[in-house]
């Protein structure tokens, strides 16, 4: 018996280990996890030596063998009781707030403690093996008994609540343990609550804590914190413009104020990021507007833009041409200290589709930077969340054409005599329904 | 006729931007007062009773629409041009429904509130001829330079062919304009031209080019340029969007 408890105890070992190094955020219910996991690896120690201890009722003096199965029960109460803890927290988290239960609970822990520390203990010497019974064995079961029925009634009231995961976590949870104490009850010298314990917390750990969960929590939580980040109140953002431009006009500075129009311009057609099509018109207003700003920051930056009026109604994908635009700038003539032309052309192509060029005369392409857009581009199922900064912008781009309007459409670059490079995106010719 | 102008807006950078900023004189318009709270906007508009205010409408006390709303019930001939920083579908659905003279978003583009104006003054002249219509015997040249106007929209017309029709000076007919609407001719005729066709746009199923064809644009080029200008989105964004105005209340 004793191997099995020290097995226990090296594979909960381990787990804390992976568990301790994984950063993760910090909740009610991961907080929980980490005083669970600490408990459960004090209880087997002490569950290790009792297992020893009571068996060997003639070597161990009786005051030693008594304390050492004191804490032996005493941490198996704790243990039960940041079960339901836990199992409390992921109910809360779902359901809202259950304080009244949660004092029920601690009241009755500090009830239970005192009676493991107080009681008398009797050992029951049988054949098979040693263990303890009367008052304060039956005190344990009780306990146990009494925080798995607050779980129980915990989970039916819930249950209509809470997630899946949650419930079927619960559920599982509760069963090993019931299994666990019926058998335990049948045969109290098998001493198997050891493995209860760990069975359970494994429960918990593979479905709710693992380093997979936990790293998907912080970047949800780092990726929502970002989303707060970028909801400024757009009329603050307006108004204040709106302010500084006409503070510019009345002192008389035209340029000023009109740039200051063309970035609320940028931002209001920005905002329109919920539709998934918009008018070309919409497009190329944005990158009319974008440019237009970039072109006063870099004033060696000429851009042109053609595109014919009865092409203007068709719908595009949202966003597709700033990303491509930028790229341009930011990769094309960047290294050229961003001196040279940006232009988009729209042209039709036959009765079906339509053509939009983004040319600049910048850099061009090295061979390696070549492979690896051509790559994303063909690729682009099978990118991850790993490839770098602008591969991101272009894929994404293919991608959305490709699920828009199909995958006959969408991006392929070229190159330019002058070594430039250019963009292509052909799409359909569609009118938005009514 | 010079329009008397009342601004509401809470701050007073926006005010000062729009009295110092837009050519009022140029629009023959004046600036008579101005209001920082909807409580003191219509305290002024009973005391002025201004013949058009311009209205923000998140402003301190009583939100411009109910200022609107109120006025409106006792001044139904009151003109009110909403200025607002919020570009919100049901705040505009319900501007609509006061039958506000336009909606602006901030921040201004004067130029574009210049065009509002000259809309406004168009239909305020337009109102006029009807209430009169019946009430003189012979009209006025004005009046019989406009309706012929009306009649040959799909035509090609300048000052000198309207000279030559009404045998009068072409200076002088431009003046008329001046005086009696308070836009110039060219305004004018291209007002009656989009007004047409954003008729046509909704109540007929006419393709783009024959409506720009009705409306006295040979080019579908120009006419939807000319267009956007003006609305701000191109004709057959205007159809889809103002043609079926109950299955757009989202």
């Amino acid at each position: 018996m004793i191997r099995m408890e020290i097995a226990l105890f090296l594979i909960l070992a381990m787990v804390a280990a992976f568990y301790f190094s994984t950063p993760r955020i910090h909740s009610p219910l991961h907080e929980t996890f980490s005083i669970l996991l600490v408990a459960v690896l004090f209880h087997l120690v002490l569950d290790t030596i009792t297992v020893f201890t009571v068996n060997n009722l003639d070597l161990v003096p009786v005051f030693l063998n008594d304390t050492i199965h004191r804490l032996f029960i005493g941490t198996l109460i704790i243990v039960e009781y940041l079960f339901y803890q836990y199992m409390s927290n992921l109910i809360q988290e779902d359901a809202g707030q259950l304080t009244f239960l949660d004092h029920i609970a601690r009241f009755f822990l500090i009830i239970f403690e005192t009676g493991v520390l107080t009681l008398p203990i009797h050992y029951a010497v049988t054949p098979e093996g040693n263990y303890s019974d009367g008052i304060h064995a039956n005190l344990c079961y009780i306990g146990v008994a009494f925080y798995i029925t607050l779980c129980i009634w915990m989970l039916i009231r819930h249950h209509k609540k809470i997630r899946l995961i949650a419930g079927s976590t619960i559920t599982a949870a509760l069963l090993i343990e019931i299994i666990v104490c019926i058998i335990q009850g049948l045969h109290p010298s098998w001493l198997i609550s050891g493995m209860g314990i760990t069975l359970v917390t494994m429960t918990f750990y593979l479905i709710l804590e693992n380093p997979d969960k936990l790293r998907a929590e912080l970047i949800e939580q780092k990726m929502s914190m970002l989303y707060l980040k970028s909801q400024v109140n757009p009329h603050f953002l307006y108004n204040t413009l709106d302010s500084i431009r006409i503070q510019a006009q009345l002192d008389g500075d035209e340029k000023v104020a009109h740039l200051l129009m063309r970035l609320v311009d940028f931002f209001r057609l920005n905002i329109r990021s919920d539709q998934q099509m918009v008018t070309l018109d919409h497009e190329m207003e944005l990158i009319d507007a974008y440019m237009e700003l970039m072109c006063t920051r870099y004033p060696s930056i000429t851009y042109i833009s053609e595109c014919p009026e009865e092409l203007l109604d068709y719908v595009v994908p949202n966003f597709i041409l700033q990303p491509l635009v930028e790229n341009s700038l930011l990769h094309g003539l960047k290294n050229k200290g961003y001196e040279g032309t940006v232009k988009v052309a729209v042209e039709q192509i036959d009765e079906i589709r339509m053509e939009i060029r983004i040319e600049d005369t910048g850099t061009g392409f090295t061979d390696e930077v070549r492979q690896k857009i051509n790559g994303s581009l063909l690729l682009w199922k099978k990118q991850s969340e790993k490839t770098e900064g602008n591969h991101i912008g272009i894929s994404n781009v293919q991608r959305r054409i490709h699920l828009l309007c199909g995958s006959e459409y969408g991006l392929s670059y070229s190159e330019n005599e002058d070594g430039g490079v250019i963009a292509h995106i052909i799409l359909p010719l569609t009118m938005e329904e009514l | 006729m010079k329009l008397r102008v009342l601004l509401v807006d809470d701050e007073i950078m926006i005010r000062e931007g729009f009295k110092k900023l837009f050519d009022w004189q140029g629009h023959d318009c004046q600036v008579i007062d101005e209001a920082a709270d909807g409580a003191q906007a219509l305290n002024k508009i009973d005391c002025l009773v201004p013949d058009l205010v311009i209205m923000d409408i998140n402003i301190p006390i009583m939100n411009g629409l109910k200022v609107i709303q109120q006025a409106k019930a006792k001044y139904p001939d009151m003109a009110f041009i909403i200025v607002s920083g919020y570009d919100d579908f049901a705040w505009c659905r319900e501007a609509l429904r006061l039958q506000i003279t336009d909606y602006i978003l901030k921040p201004v583009d004067y130029e574009e509130f210049g065009q509002c104006i000259d809309r406004l003054k168009i239909s305020l002249f337009e109102n006029r001829i009807s209430h009169h219509e019946t009430a003189t015997g012979e009209p006025r040249p004005i009046l019989k330079i406009t309706s012929y106007l009306q009649d040959h929209l799909s035509e090609e017309i300048s000052l000198s062919l309207l000279s030559q029709q009404f045998h009068l000076n072409p200076q002088y007919i431009s003046q008329l304009f001046r005086s009696e609407i308070g836009v110039n001719f060219l305004t004018y005729l291209t007002d009656i031209r989009l007004e047409h066709a954003k008729k046509l746009l909704i109540s007929t199923d006419l393709s783009i080019t024959d409506i720009a064809m009705e409306s006295g644009y040979s080019d579908y080029r120009v006419f939807t340029k000319v267009f956007k200008k003006s609305e701000g989105i191109t004709p057959s964004r205007y159809r889809h969007e103002f043609s079926h105005p109950l299955e757009h209340q989202k």
